[in-house]
């Protein structure tokens, strides 16, 4: 027991003391930080005097475009138009000349059966070929009140009831389907936990096979047991994984706090506390069954680069939910989403997403965690069975058949 | 001049005939199937076919037109009209219905309407609805008038001096090259991570001593780097043959596929950034893989090349819509980003000539500069073991 405990204090301080791990525990969320920072200065309401908006817009042009009405629709401009934005011009070397003196950024040339064919010719200066850009959606809506003969406001009314009031029969709290973070919370907790659990299952990979590889596993078998040394690594490896996961999703939900001050947000975006205890237990389970998967892998493969060739067989199931993200986020309690948070291998960074795109019922979460717990007893006990000392030592080739042999028990 | 060709084709077999190589080049035509599942599967989600209720208190509804055909993979939506709100309450609450709209009844004038939902409809439902709407006030309009407004105009753009000409009939032909562009960096990437090993490793298990030997450091290094490029040609030419045959028949089944042209312009501009870019980025593998000890420690290294080259990419929703903004044309001239910016921008806005070719001649310059270094670099550290080569050393006035 004691061996153990050497073992699992050796693993935190090596770890803890790396540099680039360090970065990555408070690096990221600094950077994070950084983000909704800039983000927040972005979304306030006053933007003409922001550096960074500046900094990503087009340069200030003349705003002003001119139009070669051809068709004769054209009888009278709608007082929805800004004064001197959309000028008419008879023909188009007058309005190429206008171009050409920089008084118009571009101009519209209607073909004279606009009716029957709908065809607009645009000439822009900087070729700007997305068709609403610069007055282009305006002219179209001058066009349509022309057409109506001159009905302003039922044009106006084609777009949809212009004074539209929402009402929700429902008691939950409600997100916005526009609002940016209803994609972004949930894209972003799920990458966070994808991260997270590969990480800390890399870091048990590497350790095991850079051992493995500078024969420091030789003489740490001579006083160390496979399963001492396994069970130390697991959970020294586990704690830091711990550690970084408190410090990611502590400072997540300290910035959605600050946020929802700073973004005005409902409380439907606020992640609760019982979100934090999930994350916890869901870390905690998908961890196991993932770095004792990779420690397996560390036992089998002789060196790193083969190692980090076959772990695409480990992380696979990982990967399917962030392959999903947009159609799990989309429909959070679809039955792709159910499916996937229940299939223990997909189920933690899918709950994870569930979780935190919308509510869900406590039966589906505590089944997947259930579960997750039963497949994760499962994997360690046979990969402990895969971590003695004839494989530690060998430096036979890796495969496929090998890996899967070892952990159903036939070899 | 023999010993040069033995190398190139060595390296070249040992990456291009392996049962490895098979998986980077299916990749990206299996990418793009995905994705297109992807699109289809999230329309489908977006438009559920469970009813909209209406309550019409303005009489516009009286006869109702249902809204145009929606296209393939997007589901109608069906209308269906309740007498009164309670009637559509229960059936909202019975889930029949996935929400519920009252229209004013002086709608006609002030535009009100009341939308009554458990939870929020998606957005193209909504659009249906709304385009169910439009439909019936536009009932007692002309029929031409009606087809113009509902089909919209058909825009086509020209840049000044009418050599450039895009319709929105023509939409993959602004996305081509940033799928273009893409398809290049990942090659680019892949090809001299290649390179960047091969170096590394023949360093790691001592090849090295035995090959200088009997080759020169010069003939080795061009050979390797010559090599790399032709193992990028290769996938780049085989994931064009996919893209190509992709659209080729996709053309008969969506229509905004068949506009799809290749103008030489953008060929031509493309491939004047992505050449200098190519050997640019060969060369700074092939540096970090003479620098390092260990292969695995190339790739560490390689990371901080990587990031700058895909930096672009997180603002290409910024830089299609502002393509000529300060930050996009600060990137395009940065040799790091500016592949990946250019093609982004080529297809938005008639990139000036003097960024173009500002932006060509750092890359050029950059690429010398990548290849002086590697060279160096090599010849510094191809016998160099467990001690990493340090860049003030590559920097430093030492003869080598």
């Amino acid at each position: 027991m004691n061996k153990t405990l050497l073992v699992l204090r050796h693993e935190v301080i090596t770890i803890l003391t790396r540099p680039s791990f360090l970065f990555a525990m408070f690096g990221i969320p600094l950077i994070g930080a950084a983000i909704f920072f800039i983000a927040s200065q972005l979304n306030k309401t006053n933007p003409s005097q922001n550096v960074l908006t500046q900094l990503i817009s087009n340069p200030q042009a003349v705003a002003a475009e001119g139009y070669v009405d051809q068709s004769g629709i054209i009888k009278e401009i709608p007082s929805f138009v800004q004064r001197g934005t959309l000028i008419s011009y008879p023909d188009e070397a007058s309005a190429s000349q206008a171009l050409a003196n920089g008084q118009i950024s571009g101009y519209y040339i209607i073909a004279p059966d606009y009716i029957q064919t709908g065809k607009i010719t645009a000439v822009r200066k900087n070729f700007n070929p997305i068709a609403s850009a610069g007055q282009g959606a305006a002219l179209e809506q001058v066009l349509r009140v022309n057409l109506l003969g001159g009905n302003t406001q039922l044009a106006n009314l084609l777009n949809g009831p212009t004074n539209m009031d929402l009402q929700s029969l429902s008691q939950a709290p409600q997100r916005e389907e526009s609002n940016l973070l209803t994609f972004f919370l949930p894209y972003a907790v799920t990458m966070l936990f994808y991260f997270i659990i590969l990480s800390s299952a890399s870091l048990l990979l590497s350790s095991v096979t850079k051992e493995k590889q500078n024969r420091v596993i030789e003489i740490l078998m001579v006083s160390v047991t496979p399963r001492q040394l396994l069970t130390g690594k697991i959970a020294g490896l586990g704690l830091v994984g711990l550690i970084q996961t408190i410090a990611w999703v502590g400072t997540g939900r300290l910035l959605l706090a600050q946020s929802s001050i700073l973004f005005n947000l409902s409380s439907a975006f606020q992640l609760p506390a019982s979100f934090l205890i999930w994350g916890l237990i869901f870390f905690l389970l998908g961890y196991a069954v993932y770095a004792s998967l990779m420690a397996g892998l560390g036992a089998l493969v002789p060196n790193m680069r083969e190692a980090s060739q076959a772990t695409i067989l480990v992380i696979f199931p990982l990967i399917i939910p962030i392959f999903l993200l947009s159609v799990l986020i989309n429909d959070s309690n679809g039955i792709l989403a159910i499916i996937l948070s229940l299939i223990p291998f997909t189920s933690p960074v899918t709950m994870m997403l569930r979780l935190s795109a919308a509510s869900v019922p406590l039966w589906q979460i505590i089944l997947s965690a259930v579960l997750l717990a039963a497949t994760a007893m499962l994997v360690i006990r046979s990969v402990a069975r895969m971590f003695h000392a004839q494989s530690l030592l060998s430096g036979q080739p890796f495969t496929r058949k090998l890996f899967f042999d070892a952990l159903l028990g036939r070899a | 001049m023999r010993k040069f060709w033995l190398i190139v084709t060595h390296e070249y077999s040992r990456h291009v005939f392996r049962r490895r190589f098979i998986l980077p080049l299916l990749s990206v035509p299996l990418m793009i199937i995905f994705t297109i599942v992807l699109v289809i599967v999230v329309i489908m989600i977006n438009s559920v076919p469970t009813p909209i209720g209406y309550i019409d208190q303005s009489g516009i509804l009286a006869n109702p037109i249902p809204q145009p055909a929606v296209k393939w993979p997007e589901r109608t939506v069906p209308m269906q009209a309740y007498p009164d709100e309670a009637s559509a309450k229960a059936d909202l609450q019975a889930g029949k219905i996935q929400a519920y709209f009252v229209i004013s009844a002086d709608y006609l004038q002030s535009g009100k309407a009341k939308e009554i939902y458990l939870k929020e409809p998606k957005g193209m439902a909504i659009q249906q609805f709304e385009a169910f709407l439009s439909t019936n006030l536009l009932a007692s309009q002309p029929p031409e008038i009606v087809t113009r407004i509902q089909d919209g105009s058909v825009i086509t753009v020209q840049s000044a001096d009418k050599n450039r000409e895009a319709s929105e009939a023509q939409i993959v032909n602004l996305i081509l090259p940033i799928v273009a562009g893409v398809l290049f960096i990942v090659g680019m990437m892949t090809s001299s991570g290649y390179l960047m090993q091969a170096v590394a490793e023949e360093k790691e298990n001592r090849t090295m001593e035995i090959m200088v030997t009997s080759v020169s450091p010069t003939q080795l290094m061009s050979g390797k780097v010559i090599a790399d490029i032709a193992v990028g040609v290769t996938q780049l030419v085989v994931w064009s043959l996919f893209v190509i045959l992709g659209l080729l028949i996709g053309k008969n089944f969506v229509p905004q596929l068949s506009g799809f042209q290749i103008s030489g312009e953008v060929v031509g501009t493309l491939a004047i950034v992505m050449i200098p870019a190519f050997v640019m980025i060969s060369g700074l593998m092939a540096a970090v893989g003479a620098t390092v000890t260990e292969a695995s420690e190339g790739q560490q290294v390689m990371g901080l090349f990587t990031i700058p080259i895909w930096i672009p990419y997180f603002f290409i929703g910024t830089f299609i819509e502002n393509p000529n903004s300060p930050l996009a044309i600060a990137l395009s001239l940065f040799p790091l980003t500016a592949p990946m910016t250019i093609s982004m921008r080529i297809g938005f806005t008639a990139i000036p000539t003097w960024q173009l070719v500002l932006s060509a001649i750092l890359l050029v310059l950059s690429a010398i500069g990548a290849v002086w270094l590697a060279g160096r670099a090599f010849r510094l550290g191809m016998l160099r073991y467990g001690q990493r080569l340090r860049w003030k050393e590559i920097f430093s006035p030492q003869r080598v």
